[in-house]
This record gives structure tokens, C-alpha cells and sequence, in this order.
């Protein structure tokens, strides 16, 4: 395990843009890293492409990180999925288009890959879940839809939908992290 | 939202990537300069972060890896950022202290070292790297324009370390780094520039550093 000390001096180094905190963190985090934009993208080529890109962006923006964040590790696993998921968008944005032009009607398409059996933990958490929670969440989380996609889709009010996947989110984290091996 | 709101429950979507682009560049934008809503952030980012790792493990390929690595531009503000680092290090410090209160070398460190980090927190703070030392450690002081305080900063050093003074063909024997986990430091409040310092093992000069002043 990380010794929490250690955390918090490269949080501290991470912040003041120190060279060394992004090579640790970068040593330390890459397979995380790479395993969050493969289980968005399911591309070895694409979730290389994508840890490097937003890898490079959090560098470029000096304020990208400030020490209130606090674990950098959790801050880059979100960087790394958002960018995966933007990536994601703009190429079913892409083939929505190109199938249109085809005029042959799309299957909706859902934004994964990977085998199902292995994502056993994180669907027996969100199994437990409240359907009315379960439901925006796993939106959010394996389709990647907006906040107002969601809403839409659901015909609920946004505001509904946002409390909902809030309060979802924080009810799943705590049972992932009282289940954690 | 916009850039002058608090995050709010925004902060859930954000981690969960569930929001459109320019809600998202609002929330970064906003967050740059906002604590409270930067810590709401981490929360929900720890909580998709733990998502995250209750799915399955893919590890890329070997050389991948090498090619994953970004290929970073060089930074700026260097000093400053060390300035941080070494503020950050005493703030971390600083609360094993308190044991010792009855202590009146321990008090006289720790006054020594809130004044180390209260100069730290301002601007001018000049640096110098020690020259390569064996093991992989390596040492950097940073020191006031004026010469008023000093502070070495050691990494990864195994043996205890003093710090000295070289002026005029002598050695001044200034004290030892303390170790902090794997960093070791030593402050010196000083009233006058020193040219050169040397980390010293026994009777070894081991590294040395060469300090610059602006001539005034
Ligand atoms: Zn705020």
C-alpha cells in the first residue's frame, strides 16, 4: 500500500508543477491509467493514444491541479476517462453520421467493450443500487451520456437526474470500498 | 453553470464524465480557483475512481509503455515550484514536532522551521543542485538573495550527511541533515552569502554546489 505521506508529498510537488511528480506519477499510475481508457474505448492503440493526450494536457494547464483536489491518482483516472469518453463520442458522433449518410439505420451503440464477466464487481455493486439511482448512473458510466441526454431518455427534470446520480455515486463508492479484496 | 459558479452537484457529473464540453471547461475553470469546490471535485473523483478499479485490469503491451510515456515540455518557474515542494515538506513536518514541546532544542527547530516556511512561501527563492553523488541522490539548496537563510534538501541519501561551508580554502561545519521518510533537510538562518557548500560523510566532501548571487 501507499504510504499516505508519500501521497501527500507528491500531491504538494504535483500542484507546484515539479517535473519528478509527473514522472512518479506517471510510473506509478500508468496501468490504471491505460486500463480506464481501454475499458472506455477497448482499443490497445486508441487507450495509449488517449492516456498520452491527457497526460500531456493536465501538464500543459498550469492550474489543472490544485492540492485541495487531493489523490492525484483519482484526479488522472478521471482526466484520462473524460478524455476517453470525449474520444468515444466524436467517433460515435463520426459513424452515426457516416450511417446516416449510408442510409442504413444504426443500432444504438453502446460505448464498451471487454468481457462482461470480468466487470463482475462494479455490476454487482451497481445491482444493489436503487433502480431509480442505478439506472442515470450506469448512463453516465458505460454509455457515456450528458447529464441532459440522460434526462431526456428518462423524461426526468435534470435536476431529478443530477441528484440522483450524486447520490448513487456516493452510495456505490462506499459499498466498492467496504468490498475491496 | 458558468465560471463564477460553485461546482454543486456538478461535481458527480464531472467525475463521471457526464458532462458536455463547455460545462466541463466551466467547472475546470472555476475549480482553478475555488478550494471548497476543488475538494467537492476529489471526493466525487475518488468515488469513480474506485468504480474505475472494480473494473477489469487491461496492462499494455511493453513497449507501450515506453511509448505511453508523454513527452513532457520543459517547465517553468522552476525555483518557485522547489520553494513549494520544500514549504509542503515543512507544513508535513511540522506536527511530529508538537511531541516535544518540552523540548527547548526541539521548539528552537520549530521556530526555525515556521520561519524556513513562511520565507519559502515568498517569491525569491534562488536554488542550486549539488553536484552527482553516488546512489542516485541527489541534493539541492535553496537560499535567499540575500543570504539570509538557507535550506538543504537531500533525497535518497543512506549516511548522515553534514553540510559545510568551503570559503577561502576552509571548511565551516554548518550542522547535519535531518531525515524526513526519504528526504532529509537542514535550515540555516545565516546573515551573510556563501559561496559554495558541500554535503560531507565522515571526513568525505561527497557533493557541492556553487550558489549565485545578483550583484547589488
Ligand atoms: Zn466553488
Amino acid at each position: 500500500m501507499l504510504d499516505p505521506g508519500d501521497d501527500d508529498t507528491l500531491a504538494a510537488a504535483f500542484a507546484a508543477r515539479e517535473r519528478w511528480a509527473f514522472d512518479e506519477a506517471y510510473r506509478r499510475y500508468a496501468p490504471s491509467l491505460y486500463s480506464a481508457a481501454y475499458n472506455v474505448l477497448g482499443n490497445a492503440e486508441d487507450a495509449a493514444d488517449c492516456v498520452q493526450d491527457a497526460l500531456t494536457r493536465v501538464w500543459r494547464s498550469p492550474h489543472a491541479y490544485r492540492r485541495e483536489r487531493g489523490l492525484v491518482r483519482s484526479f488522472l483516472v478521471v482526466c484520462v476517462r473524460n478524455e476517453a469518453i470525449s474520444r468515444r463520442r466524436s467517433q460515435l458522433r463520426r459513424q452515426h453520421l457516416e450511417a446516416r449518410l449510408a442510409a442504413e439505420p444504426q443500432e444504438h451503440e453502446v460505448l464498451r467493450a471487454g468481457d462482461p464477466i470480468e466487470r463482475d464487481r462494479l455490476r454487482a455493486a451497481l445491482a444493489k443500487l436503487p433502480p431509480q439511482q442505478r439506472v442515470p448512473l450506469e448512463l453516465a458510466y458505460y454509455e457515456g451520456k450528458t447529464h441532459a441526454e440522460i434526462s431526456d431518455e428518462l423524461r426526468e427534470p435534470l435536476g431529478t437526474v443530477k441528484s440522483r446520480i450524486a447520490a448513487g455515486l456516493r452510495k456505490l463508492a462506499a459499498a466498492l470500498d467496504t468490498a475491496t479484496p | 453553470m458558468n465560471e463564477r459558479d460553485h461546482v454543486g452537484e456538478n461535481a458527480a457529473l464531472y467525475a463521471l464524465g457526464a458532462l458536455d464540453e463547455f460545462t466541463q471547461s466551466a467547472v475546470d475553470a472555476h475549480a482553478a480557483g475555488c478550494a471548497a469546490c476543488s475538494r467537492l471535485l476529489g471526493a466525487a473523483e475518488d468515488d469513480v475512481a474506485r468504480m474505475a478499479a472494480a473494473e477489469p485490469r487491461h496492462q499494455p503491451p511493453g513497449a507501450m509503455v515506453r511509448r505511453l510515456r508523454p513527452n513532457l515540455p520543459a517547465a517553468h518557474a522552476g525555483l518557485l515550484s522547489w520553494g513549494a515542494f520544500a514549504a509542503a515538506l515543512l507544513l508535513a513536518i511540522l506536527p511530529s514536532a508538537y511531541f516535544w514541546q518540552e523540548n527547548q532544542a526541539m521548539r528552537a527547530a520549530m521556530t526555525a522551521r515556521t520561519d524556513a516556511m513562511s520565507r519559502l512561501a515568498g517569491t525569491s527563492v534562488r536554488s542550486a543542485t549539488f553536484t552527482a553523488m553516488n546512489g542516485g541522490a541527489s541534493a539541492r539548496v535553496m537560499y535567499a538573495p540575500d543570504g539570509s537563510w538557507y535550506v538543504v534538501l537531500v533525497r535518497g541519501a543512506e549516511g548522515a550527511l553534514d553540510v559545510a561551508w568551503m570559503h577561502d580554502g576552509r571548511r565551516t561545519m554548518l550542522g547535519t541533515v535531518q531525515p524526513y521518510g526519504d528526504v532529509a533537510m537542514l535550515y540555516l538562518p545565516k546573515s551573510h552569502r556563501m559561496d559554495q557548500l558541500a554535503l560531507v560523510e565522515g571526513p568525505r566532501v561527497v557533493a557541492e554546489a556553487q550558489l549565485a548571487y545578483e550583484s547589488k
